[in-house]
């Protein structure tokens, strides 16, 4: 047949063009033999972006499914566990102010709806603390797993802390030697278009051509093919997520025995938030702010007091950010992945895990031939969107529910700035706390019910209860409550130090099973 | 100095699973239950014989006889260990003091028990490394797995054998035929085979165990 899908160029090398290009190559490996090609071509003298170094537990099984070892990943990108994040000064901008995101489920979740009894009785206990060991292990300083536990599975659920710069590397190596994938190291001179509009062959500064069925736009921020060739407009979001600025800096640790929290440290300021998060060697700690409500100069001053003493001497790297996303991420035989897709603040570490939705989803529903790829683009968008419409309204919901003074989080809890569905949600759950049958029911659902559960509980919000609704579900719900207390109990006493597991990985590596 | 060889817990024989080599699994397969388990420190799998169900039970033990059974090289060896090339021996070992074995002759030439102690680890410290090839090989042809094993006694208590790694069968049989002519030739194919042979073991422990328990 003359317009099946057989050759895929994916265009940029940095985190999204190599996890991209490596779960198309992982999952078509069979028909390499009769002339499928993943090819991902990138420019010699580009450097690449390396967003955030947080990722979602879905990172566990993206590596897993390329055939990628754990142990290899710790070793060559700096990883580290990641249990979550806590939420510092977000509510009312206290000392003390703070809960977890954590990445376990609320014990029993799938039986019970812990939520209304701990707002009946859970005095006392945070709604954390109440439903998931996780935010007692991350006080503690405690790994996920053990050293006996094998690569990707945790005893604790986990995602990474990775040093993004040596990533990409990392999976350019695997793609091209285990998995297939031809690199390409040339500039894209000119994109030639069929009359359609699809997209035929790039024309290579360094000479020659690249012929393609399907292309994948990772070219990050540039957007050459999907926005610059193919004119899909960008979709701003300023308007309801504000920040627009990072300042990053990378932090020595004092000795190489300080401690390393296993969550990500996300402590709100006055126009924004910082990130601090802990790898083995360093620690990466930014400033995400909105410039409409702070200059550069006090956002600096605000960043290096945060940090303290250890940050005499360093200038921090400055990043524009710009929030939002394409219309459409797939049009004709080009699908974006990655910043050229679109990028939100790294609140909730949204990037990796849409690089790996999508990628999967590509994958997955590879069309077999140029007919069938506007079935697979028309679902691609629409999936795409709603994913991006969730992420935003989870990202705003961290800030609607402030009480903090400051301009800017006073701007935040406007409603003018708050979407629709998020002010309905609100509504709705001031009488029934979100669970099943909410409306996150996507077979894939980037940040399920219980995430709302953790930071609605987690900021203070009530949701009034009725203890006759309650009384059903009270044996069980204090049964797992009991059961939860119980497990962080044998936990706490049973999982290693975070930085000496870590150690131990690095000399005695992880068993496959 | 003299070294007590006779089996004892006081000396250090109540142990419930002890690290052993693939060189001795034919004569370990008669009695136990081998294994593949994880060194809690390291992760590293190593292979073991399983001598009883609960910590610190060896049920081949009975005090004032000697072993009923194979004694596993790891226990013969006492409180010798090796450090680098040389054989050492661990001075606060519970079987080292003033009964016993003696070490040298009285004309300073070693006695013939050191000289069988010298004899095992001449087995035992290369017996360790192939046996660490052994597992790479089988974890790179993924044939190990877990197993879980539940029992049941005759006073009603249960217990559960967790942390316990056997031959995948399923994989072995699906192998391709030039990795089973590498097995073979290496001499992992028959390990294998007794490691899968000792299984049968699993339930004669527990019926040794059960007859405890009883009575």
């Amino acid at each position: 047949m003359p317009d099946m899908i057989r050759e895929i160029v994916v265009v940029g090398g940095g985190t999204a063009g190599w996890l991209t290009a490596g779960a198309i190559a992982a999952r078509h490996q069979g028909r390499m033999k009769s002339g499928f090609k993943v090819t991902l071509i990138e420019s010699p003298d580009i450097k690449i972006i390396g967003v955030g170094e947080g990722t979602w537990p879905t990172l566990r099984t993206t590596l897993e499914k390329m055939g990628v070892s754990e142990t290899d990943l710790f070793r060559h990108c700096d990883a580290a566990f990641k249990q979550g994040a806590r939420f510092a000064r977000w509510t009312t901008g206290e000392e003390d102010d703070g809960y977890y995101h954590p990445l376990m489920l609320p014990q029993g979740f799938h039986q019970v709806n812990m939520a209304p009894h701990w707002l009946a009785q859970g005095k006392g206990r945070s709604f954390c603390d109440y439903v998931t060991p996780q935010g007692a292990l991350c006080d503690d300083g405690l790994a996920p797993k053990t050293i006996t536990t094998p690569e990707y599975q945790a005893v604790a659920n986990y995602a990474y802390h990775l040093d993004a710069g040596k990533f990409a590397p990392f999976l350019q190596k695997h793609c091209t030697e285990k998995l297939g994938v031809h690199h390409v190291l040339a500039d894209v001179a000119k994109v030639n278009q069929a009359e359609n509009g699809d997209i035929t062959s790039l024309t290579l500064k360094q000479g020659g051509e690249l012929k393609g069925d399907l292309f994948v736009d990772c070219t990050g921020f540039s957007c050459l093919l999907l926005g610059k060739t193919l004119g899909v407009p960008f979709k701003d979001c300023s308007d309801i997520l504000f920040c627009d600025t990072a300042l990053a800096l990378q932090i020595p640790y004092a000795t190489p025995d300080d401690p390393m929290a296993s969550h990500t440290i996300s402590t709100a300021h006055s126009a924004g938030w910082t990130w601090d998060i802990g790898l083995p060697a360093r620690r990466g700690v930014g400033y995400v702010y909105s410039s409409r409500h702070t200059s550069e100069e006090e956002a600096t001053e605000e960043l290096l007091r945060y940090i303290g003493p250890q940050a005499k001497g360093l200038t921090p790297r400055k990043i524009p950010i710009r929030g939002g996303h394409r219309e459409t991420c797939w049009k004709n035989n080009c699908v974006a992945v990655g910043l050229a897709a679109g990028f939100l603040e790294p609140l909730e570490s949204s990037a990796i895990v849409l690089v790996e939705l999508s990628a999967k989803l590509i994958a997955e529903q590879m069309p077999a031939n140029r007919e069938v790829m506007d079935i697979v683009a028309r679902r691609f968008n629409e999936v795409s969107n709603y994913r991006w419409g969730r992420i935003i309204d989870f990202l705003k919901l961290h800030y609607v529910l402030t009480k903090r003074p400051e301009k800017f989080w006073r701007d935040n809890t406007d409603p003018a700035t708050v979407p629709d569905r998020l002010q309905d949600l609100l509504k709705l759950w001031k009488h029934q706390p979100p669970w099943f049958l909410d409306e996150f029911d996507r077979l894939e659902e980037v940040f399920p019910a219980a995430s709302y559960q953790y930071v609605l509980y987690g900021m203070g919000f009530r949701t009034e209860v009725d203890p006759n609704d309650n009384e059903p579900t009270e044996d069980l719900a204090q049964q797992q409550a009991g059961e939860n207390a119980a497990m962080t109990r044998k936990l706490r006493t049973q999982l290693p130090r975070n930085r000496d597991l870590l150690r131990k990985i690095q000399e005695y590596g992880l068993q496959p099973i | 100095m003299r070294v007590e060889t006779a089996a004892s817990v006081r000396y250090g024989d109540g142990q419930r699973f002890v690290p052993v080599v693939v060189g001795e699994f034919s004569n370990l397969v008669a009695h136990y239950p081998i294994f593949f388990s994880k060194d809690a420190q390291t992760g590293s799998f190593y292979c073991g014989a399983m001598l009883g169900i609960d910590e610190g039970e060896n049920l081949f033990l009975t005090e004032g006889r000697n072993f009923d059974a194979y004694r596993p090289m790891n226990l013969q060896r006492g409180p010798f260990y090796t450090a680098g090339s040389d054989i050492a021996i661990d001075l606060d070992h519970p079987r080292v003091g003033e009964s016993g074995q003696a070490l040298f002759e009285d004309d300073g030439r070693p006695s013939p028990y050191l000289a069988g102690v010298i004899n095992l680890f001449r087995d035992l410290k290369p017996g360790l490394d192939q046996t660490k090839v052994f597992i790479e090989t089988l974890l790179v042809m993924k044939l190990i797995e877990p197993v879980d094993i539940s029992l049941a006694f005759d006073d009603g208590s249960k217990r559960q054998l967790e942390g316990l790694y056997t031959i995948n069968r399923d994989r072995l049989k699906k192998l391709a035929d030039d990795k089973i002519v590498e097995l073979f030739h290496r001499g992992y194919l028959q390990a294998i085979y007794l490691m899968i042979a000792s299984l049968k073991q699993v339930p004669v422990l527990a019926q040794k165990k059960n007859s405890r328990l009883a009575g």
